[in-house]
């Protein structure tokens, strides 16, 4: 159980649309995370399908029934909130129990629930303490042990891990996820961080201004983003978008003054080619030059800010260390393959 | 002690004094005096006899005259320091003609000497009259005013926190058209003065046959503007994601208020504790109007009693005025820890 289904949600606040229309389903037991910039509409779009918040037009769906206009309480979903919203003057047992002694859950039960949910997450010294003496992880843990005791039918986590420190969440996100293994229940998760985005989820959903720009599974949307939005948000550094005009066939002139040859290429009208800072190699007759601005050693692999011509930025990722001076001109060379083409309206463009 | 004295003797620069050592001294010292200076008076002069309060000039000590039982006479004799040309001796007062006495030694209980009462001055030990506590209580009403004044400082208290807690939650936390404005509403009670509406409150009181009663002197006063707009106030603060957490939680919007909402106000109801048990236990005005029979006095109208419009019995008024003071006193005492407490925790998360 656990099916989410979505059909052109709308929500306004005013004259302010912030959904435009979403159509969206959800499997069962698939982890799903909502990724975009902020106001992107992906916290509202979570707040609809909890019930926490009306939509102004659409339906939505949970296991093939109408719930749109079902209050939060009885869609059987579980929430984990950004700030983790644990009653304060409850102590961790009474945060988990609250649910359940609402639903007039015999004593018994709601204890052995509690018990499970805090062997599972490790949280059973913690039990008789208040949100105020935990720390930022412990609170996480206790949030989620909270929707956990539920059994809900799906989580929905909003941005659960935009509060703790950066080593933190690295572990917690691998926690999240092992945790969603092993419960299988449908998560939605929503996020800004792309990276957490693509370690954690089943189908990626990334959202702009109210709108999908595209759904499928992380690597896809590396691998073949369906517009230059979705080109430019997932990968980290970001992926080189190039403005350019075709001259003659096979033959582009980048914004600034760098030509290209690329034969296998037969296009009319201004185009934006975009290449992964991790496709291109130093090579001494490649195509593109470059002055170098800055290198950002990691040790295992260098980042390279260098200019094209006419001051059009460009990103490198290079394996090792290379020695480069700084200011100096260098080559790179690409494989045409790994070149991602989007028309003038952004859209992707088949090549090949 | 020694610590209360390091404390009390702390000084800015360790051992030194600095100019801002003494200031801070001088004005804390001066805050002290004008601040509890009159309570202890007060306190004071509650326990001192009539006679010793209408005396000039006054003494801080409650004094009262050291006597001894002389052989012969019947009742104890005041003793008196007598300075004259004989020296300075203590003899006992007989009795007074003008302004000689006739006094006798203790030691010598058959010779009267005649003094002068120039020349002496009587002798005196601190004591107190607890019958200016004692009396009101036995002899008149006191015990039954304290009760009137203890329940409707209580019930006027219950129903205020939780009429107005009520009001503040939906003000807080539900959006409607013309909240807003509800709010203003409710503030700009504040700028009418009881005085101004004390007719029409006075109909409508004995309209509802509540003249005579407790309840008269409760109910108007239930619905305070202050205290809506304080828990209002206090409430903003709490995290809407609190209530959404609870609402996803199965919690009605009752549940919402009463378990969720009520228990982290709870710093702000001390507050609020703290004025209403302050405001109904000094309620005067609105009190002497609607009770006008003595078994319903409360304690501030009882109190008036002792202000006769021929004289004023100070050695009562005093000692209850005194005892009026206790509960506010101890509310403050155990409320004061409760609310910094809460101001400290709401700093939390």
């Amino acid at each position: 159980m656990g099916r989410i289904a979505l059909h052109n949600i709308r929500k306004a606040y005013g004259a302010v649309e912030v959904l435009k229309g979403i159509d969206l389903s959800i499997n069962e037991g698939e982890l799903v995370v909502f990724v975009g910039p902020s106001g992107c509409g992906k916290s509202t779009l979570l707040r609809m399908i909890s019930g926490l918040d009306r939509p102004t037009g659409g339906t939505i769906e949970i296991d093939g029934q109408d719930v749109t206009r079902r209050s939060a309480a009885d869609r059987g979903l579980a929430m984990v909130f950004q700030s983790y919203a644990l009653y304060p003057h409850m102590t961790v047992w009474q945060n988990m129990a609250f649910g359940l002694q609402n639903t007039r859950m015999p004593k018994a039960e709601i204890a052995e629930r509690i018990a499970d949910a805090a062997r599972l997450l490790e949280i059973e010294p913690l039990l008789d303490r208040r949100p105020g003496q935990l720390s930022g992880g412990q609170r996480q843990r206790v949030a989620i042990g909270r929707a956990i005791v539920r059994r809900p039918t799906a989580f929905l986590l909003d941005e659960p891990l935009s509060n703790l420190d950066a080593e933190l969440r690295v572990s917690m996100r691998a926690e999240l996820t092992a945790l969603h293994s092993r419960l299988g229940a449908t998560m939605i998760h929503v996020t800004h961080d792309q990276v957490e985005a693509m370690t954690m989820a089943d189908r990626i959903v990334v959202l702009r201004a109210g709108r999908v720009e595209q759904v499928d599974t992380p690597l896809n949307l590396y691998n073949v983003p369906n517009n230059l939005f979705v080109a430019g948000f997932i990968g980290a550094p970001g992926m080189n978008l190039w403005p350019a005009t075709p001259e003659t066939k096979g033959s582009f002139l980048l914004e600034g003054g760098t030509k290209l040859e690329l034969p296998h290429l037969d296009l009319a009208g201004p185009v934006t080619f975009g290449l992964r800072p991790q496709h291109l190699r130093l090579d001494e007759n490649g195509p593109l030059t470059a002055k170098v601005t800055l290198v950002e050693a990691l040790g295992a692999e260098s980042v390279v800010h260098a200019e094209l011509e006419g001051g059009v930025r460009l990103l490198a990722v290079l394996p090792g260390q290379p020695d480069l001076a700084l200011r100096s001109q260098i080559r790179f060379a690409f494989d045409p393959a790994a070149l991602h083409v989007f028309d003038a309206q952004g859209q992707r463009v088949k090549t090949g | 002690m020694t610590r209360a004295w390091a404390f009390l003797s702390r000084r800015r620069a360790g051992s030194n004094w600095d100019w801002t050592d003494i200031v801070t001294f001088v004005w804390l010292g001066a805050g002290l005096f004008i601040v509890f200076g009159p309570a202890l008076w007060l306190v004071l002069s509650s326990l001192k006899s009539p006679a010793q309060l209408s005396e000039f000039p006054p003494t801080l000590m409650p004094y009262e005259a050291r006597s001894v039982i002389v052989a012969g006479y019947e009742n104890p004799l005041p003793l008196y320091k007598v300075t004259d040309d004989a020296g300075t001796r203590t003899l006992a007062e007989v009795r007074r003609v003008g302004t000689v006495a006739q006094m006798v030694d203790p030691a010598d209980p058959g010779t009267i000497q005649k003094i002068n009462i120039a020349n002496r001055t009587p002798e005196r030990d601190i004591g107190f009259s607890w019958s200016n506590y004692t009396d009101p209580f036995l002899k008149f009403d006191f015990l039954n005013y304290t009760k009137n004044s203890v329940f409707v400082t209580t019930m006027a208290t219950l129903i205020t926190l939780l009429t107005n807690s009520m009001a503040a939650f939906a003000l807080s936390k539900y959006e409607f058209r013309g909240r807003g404005f509800v709010i203003v509403l409710i503030v700009a009670t504040l700028m009418i003065p009881l005085s101004v509406i004390l007719v029409p409150l006075y109909s409508i009181i004995s309209g509802v046959g509540l003249i005579n009663s407790l309840w008269g002197v409760i109910l108007p006063t239930v619905a305070t503007p202050t205290g809506v707009f304080l828990l209002r106030q206090y409430m903003l603060t709490i995290p809407y994601e609190l209530l959404e957490a609870a609402r996803m939680d199965h919690a009605s919007e009752w549940q919402i208020y009463w378990r969720i909402v009520l228990p982290l106000t709870a710093p702000a109801l001390a507050v609020l504790a703290i004025f209403s048990v302050v405001w109904r236990w000094n309620d005067f005005l609105w009190p002497l109007i609607v009770l006008s029979r003595q078994e319903v006095y409360t304690l501030q109208v009882g109190l008036n009693a002792y202000a006769g419009e021929l004289n004023v019995q100070w050695h009562y008024l005093l000692a209850m005025t005194v005892m009026t003071m206790v509960p506010v006193v101890l509310v403050f005492i155990f409320l004061q820890r409760f609310i910094t407490a809460g101001i400290a925790g709401s700093g939390l998360k």
